[in-house]
């Protein structure tokens, strides 16, 4: 079943935090969901099934800009937890030498 | 004024109070929200109560007046009081996601069924309380505590839209809106004793709504009676470029069976399980011995792969949410906490927002899509999902619908079974099939548990053929008595 060291990628792949206790306790509770789970390993199935739901299925479309007008781009910039005009501002990601 | 009687009032009912005069939008508001008042307190279904509800109201009595002025009829749901779930956004007015994530987001933009319900000039009453993201049977996993069940304070209201069972189930709403994605309506419209709604995958636009599992979610209506749903479905459905998995009319055949009974399929094998409570066996036995007696024919049915459904489940559905929920990044837009440098920003963010049962499924998401599991879990769980699927295709051409019970128990104690994943997920062991098929059900009321000098609702599932929804309501009207 599941490690530390493997529920640690996990958690490094996901960027989520966690505490000793609650690898203990998600270590637990992956063995028994993923127990549960396992039982779909009985069945016979050919894995070429195709994702889709009834008559829906996945579709693209163009990729077109459109426009966002002043008060729209306001009121999404103004979530932003830090704003310097029209930019969201985040801390820098390139090191200096 | 006159006092209203909330507890027998319907959608219809009120429609004709306020064409006759007999009492104004505001009147009615203004009663919903003394209602709420009274009983909120202790059951917690609303995440906020709007302020400006009456402004609303107002707005409504100005059209109802305008119409009578002009010698004309309105539509049904002007100046309705109702309330949706607290992940369907309402622009400007902050929607949360029951989460400390998104604690003061504000919505920039309606979702689809909101722009929907304004164009009918609905009143929204607020929001309602929920399981985090969606993710819970119980709406335990709320950050903001759970909903109480109204018939037993001691007891959950179901999930993950408990709030908006609770509050239709105790006169606090006229009708609500929740989301589905493995049993979130239809569950606790069962615990709670009102009808819920799954509509077909598609059927409803998804756009302004926060997504869980992309390929299972759906939005649909609580609301007392069959008609009631019936109204509120139609307004809120129909093709929306804004989601492409939106349905036409004519996307799906349906198959006219006239007159006719409805054939009701039963899948006995299905039903065997020591895990159900007997009193929820005796109320679903009932029914059919009801709908016997009204002249339907109930048939035995074989699923051979519906035993695998929850499995395919819990394997799909956190594979979507880890995927979906990537979008919390701290940065964009909720709840931000400062790390040492700009990728720690995530996890610290990330860790502070987010609830126990969301980073679970987050993280199990991720396991099972990882490279090396991908086979053995997604794409297997694809491959099922397909099979169970045909199953039910096959199943619906010698019947029109197919009936269990909505869920394994009535409404369980708070806390009974939050240490125990497992058992809180088997919760949606009836109804995960819906939304693994895209399959439209709906819950409703058929009986009750009497437990510890309280009467428990006990609903009944039924489930139709893709785009049937009024197949279900046709059926629907026949439960019980």
């Amino acid at each position: 079943m599941i490690t530390i060291p493997e529920l640690e990628t996990l958690a490094t792949l996901a960027r989520i935090k966690l505490t000793d206790a609650d690898k203990q306790s998600l270590v637990k509770e992956f063995d028994s969901i993923l127990a549960y789970v396992d039982q779909l390993k009985k069945v016979d199935v050919s894995l070429d099934a195709e994702g889709r739901v009834g008559a829906v299925k996945n579709i693209m479309r163009p990729d077109e800009s459109q426009d966002t007008s002043g008060a729209d781009r306001d009121a999404i910039l103004d979530e932003a937890p830090d704003r310097e005009g029209d930019f969201i501002a985040v801390k820098k990601i390139i090191a200096q030498d | 004024m006159t006092t209203i009687d909330l507890k027998n009032l319907t959608i219809t009912k009120a429609h004709e109070a306020l064409k006759k005069g007999d009492f104004t939008a505001v009147e009615l508001a203004q009663t919903y929200l003394e209602e709420v008042k009274k009983k909120d307190g202790g059951i917690n279904a609303y995440r906020e109560v709007f302020a400006d509800v009456l402004e609303q109201a107002k707005a409504a009595d100005a059209k109802i007046k305008a119409a009578h002025e002009a010698g004309k009829d309105f539509g049904l749901l002007l100046g309705i009081p109702c309330a949706i779930k607290d992940n369907i956004m309402i622009q400007g007015r902050i929607a949360g996601a029951s989460s400390k994530i998104l604690e003061n987001y504000h919505a920039t933009y309606d979702a689809t069924v909101t722009a929907k319900l304004k164009e009918q000039g609905v009143i929204f009453l607020g929001r309602t309380n929920m399981d985090e993201f969606a993710m819970g049977g119980s709406t335990e996993n709320s950050a903001y505590g759970p909903t109480k069940n109204p018939h037993d304070l001691t007891r959950v209201a179901g999930g993950s839209s408990g709030g908006s069972a609770a509050a239709l189930a105790m006169d606090g709403a006229l009708f609500t809106l929740g989301s589905d994605t493995g049993g979130s309506i239809r569950q606790p419209a069962s615990f709670c004793g009102v009808i819920g709604l799954k509509p077909t995958y598609g059927a409803v636009s998804r756009s302004g709504v926060m997504a869980m599992g992309s390929s299972l979610d759906q939005i649909g209506p609580f609301a007392k009676t069959i008609e009631d749903c019936k109204i509120v479905f139609d307004a809120i459905k129909g093709k929306d470029p804004k989601d492409g998995t939106t349905i036409s009319e004519t996307t799906y055949s349906i198959k006219d069976i006239g007159s006719k009974k409805p054939v009701i399929g039963v899948p006995r094998h299905f039903l065997k399980g020591d895990g159900i409570d007997s009193a929820v066996m005796e109320a679903f036995e009932k029914s059919l011995e009801s709908f016997k007696a009204k002249g339907y024919e109930v048939k035995e049915i074989t699923l051979p792969n519906i035993a695998y459904s929850l499995m395919v489940y819990y394997v799909i559905m956190p594979a979507e949410v880890s995927s979906n929920m990537a979008r919390f990044d701290g940065m964009r837009f909720g709840l931000h906490v400062d790390g040492k440098d700009g990728i720690d920003d995530y996890f610290e963010s990330r860790r502070a927002g987010l609830g126990r049962e969301v980073i679970r499924r987050i993280l199990l998401g991720t396991y099972v899509l990882s490279s090396g599991y991908y086979d053995a879990y997604y794409n297997r769980a694809n491959a099922v999902r397909k099979m169970i699927t045909d199953d039910f295709l096959k199943a619906f051409k010698e019947v029109d619908v197919i009936a269990t019970p909505t869920a394994p128990s009535p409404a369980f104690k708070i806390g009974e079974k939050t240490n125990d994943p497992v058992a809180m997920y088997l919760e949606d062991i009836f109804t995960v099939t819906a939304n693994i098929t895209g399959m439209p059900a709906i819950s409703v009321p058929c009986g009750s548990a009497h437990k510890e000098g309280k009467d428990l609702p006990i609903g009944l599932q039924l489930t139709a053929r893709h785009g049937e929804e009024e197949m279900l309501f046709r059926v629907g009207e026949d439960v019980g008595q």
